[in-house]
């Protein structure tokens, strides 16, 4: 039993939500998905705008092409969502740093038990600028940019490639093996019908015939970057049993907080696995759970090589083991763990971490329809890489 | 055809001293005055001790040390390195500064076998006059 640190005071549910289309390239402007989005999560929740009185997000633009971050165009802060849905919020407050939806979940569930806000709207907009999306004419590199764009590297994928490269030396692991991995995401993101890739599973010679972007990152260790908005809306338990759905409660929380890199320009894998430990830690703490009591561990996949990290930093595994643990239908939603069920983002498209989110809400609020898994009452949602990402524990039941 | 331009370091009041070596062929990192701890890339204050006077000097270095990590480049989000496709980056570390690691092109055709801990030596490569970057050679084969 661990010690309880950063336990909320009084539960907090999710009550509703609202998804877009998830498309290559919207036709509507980043805003206006993000308003239609926002008012289908308030009506679902069984609310007019007006009960809202908070809003939440974390509104980076992950690109590393230069692109304008233009709210309502590129972006939608949570302060843009509030004035543009004719609303004087009591309580407005983006998330900073990485794991934008842990993080935006507990500044959510912080505001409504200290009573900031009564109903809040938790939402991330996603856009996929035009061009490519990494891609950056940059002449001179100043800041950070000078100790890696005059070497040529530049942008997420090759910089994870360095610690995931570290991670198959040092291991053994081979490409075969994570195709296991994106195989089952994939897969499992084909029979989801707003997923990008609906009705497109791939098979495992796809993976290994797939174009290589920095070794050992292909193309398919990467998620697709696409215009999406997801929208979710909190309150207190209390005022959850007035609603019409079943509310999905937040039991705990936890983010890695790195320090800052000061011996190297990447991170290195031992970085990456002690800031994720630290998150786990928390997770425990905050929430009195365990790595036992996890039915439904939605792991985040945004890049593929983060599935093993999230595998071993949560204990299901020894660290340099994960490569091992996900085969022979270790992590196969019909007969083993299922982190893939809701597809994450490799196969629903760049949501971050709203693929994990909205299965762990979908199957604990018993929504999930046809994919509705059974006994699901608690659920575990990753995002970013478990060192400067973190993770929320939802379930069926408030904590005590 | 005309050959696109890489993007060249624009040092800054913290890093002025790493590039100034760098165009003589020399490297030098990052010491804390007060601690002694070397930092790389160039901090406002030492991890180490987080001394307020905030004081650092660039000393030389040797550039030996041993492969971190690397990755074979196969695409170019740089248009300019397009031209490179493949190409070897590695991160090392450091035989004289603990933990501190460098990131640098390896000089060596994408097919090189390579492996945790091959050892490497820095070298400079001047791209600009008065910009010279560092580059990994291998060392021992």
């Amino acid at each position: 039993m661990t010690s309880a640190r950063g336990r909320l005071r009084s539960p907090v549910a999710i009550v509703g939500y609202g998804l877009s289309p998830i498309e290559r390239r919207s036709s509507k402007p980043l805003g206006a998905l993000a308003i239609e989005t926002a008012l289908a999560a308030i009506g679902d929740a069984g609310l007019r705008k007006e009960d809202v009185d908070g809003f939440t997000t974390g509104a980076v633009l992950p690109s590393a092409g230069g692109h304008a971050a233009v709210d309502g165009v590129s972006i939608v802060s949570a302060t843009w969502m509030g004035e543009h849905l004719g609303i004087r919020p009591r309580w407005s407050s983006g998330f900073q740093g990485y794991g934008q939806l842990p993080g935006s979940v507990m500044l959510a569930a912080n505001a409504i038990t200290s009573g900031a806000a009564d109903y809040v709207l938790l939402h991330r907009a996603l856009a996929n600028p035009a061009g490519r999306y990494h891609e950056n004419p940059m002449l001179q590199a100043p800041g950070g940019a000078q100790w890696t764009a005059p070497q040529g590297l530049w942008g997420p994928p090759a910089q994870i490639a360095l610690p995931y490269n570290e991670y198959m030396q040092r291991y053994g692991a081979t490409r075969e093996e994570m195709a296991t991995v994106v195989v089952e995401l994939r897969n499992n993101g084909s029979r989801i019908p707003w997923s990008y890739w609906n009705g497109k599973p791939i098979t495992v010679d796809d993976y290994m015939n797939a174009r290589m972007i920095a070794d050992p990152i292909s193309i398919l260790d990467c998620d697709i970057p696409i215009d999406g908005v997801a929208a979710f809306v909190l309150t207190s338990a209390e005022r959850a049993r007035d609603l019409p759905h079943r509310p999905v409660y937040v039991s705990g929380y936890g983010q890695g907080s790195p320090t800052a890199l000061t011996s190297g320009t990447v991170w290195t894998l031992d970085e990456m696995m002690e800031g994720g430990r630290i998150a786990c830690q928390r997770l425990w703490e905050s929430s009195g759970l365990t790595r036992e009591d996890i039915d439904l561990p939605q792991l985040y996949d945004g890049f593929s090589p983060l599935v093993y990290l999230w595998l071993e930093v949560l204990g299901y595994c020894p660290e340099g083991e994960a490569h091992h643990f996900v085969q022979n239908g270790a992590i196969s939603t019909a007969t083993g763990l299922p982190i893939a069920s809701g597809g994450g983002a490799l196969g629903n498209g760049r949501l971050h971490g709203v693929p994990q989110m909205l299965e762990c809400y979908l199957q604990l609020s018993r929504r999930a329809g046809d994919r509705q898994l059974a006994n699901m009452e608690v659920g575990l949602a990753c995002h970013s890489s478990p060192h400067f990402g973190g993770a929320v524990l939802y379930t069926t039941e408030p904590s005590t | 055809m005309t050959e696109l331009t890489k993007p060249i370091p624009v040092p800054d009041p913290r890093s002025e001293g790493f590039w100034s070596a760098a165009a003589r062929h020399v490297l030098a990192l990052q010491r804390c005055e007060s601690c002694g701890r070397i930092a790389h890339p160039p901090v406002v204050i030492c991890p180490a001790c987080l001394s307020g006077e905030a004081r650092f000097t660039f000393v030389p270095i040797s550039g030996r040390g041993r492969l971190r990590t690397w990755t074979v480049m196969r695409d170019a989000f740089l248009p300019a390195f397009r031209q490179e496709i493949p190409w070897v980056i590695g991160e090392a570390e450091l035989d004289d500064a603990r933990g501190v690691r460098l990131l640098a092109r390896v000089a060596a055709p994408a097919e090189t076998r390579l492996t945790l801990g091959t050892p490497v030596e820095t070298v400079f490569e001047d791209v600009a006059p008065g910009v010279a970057l560092p580059v990994f050679r291998l060392l021992g084969s």
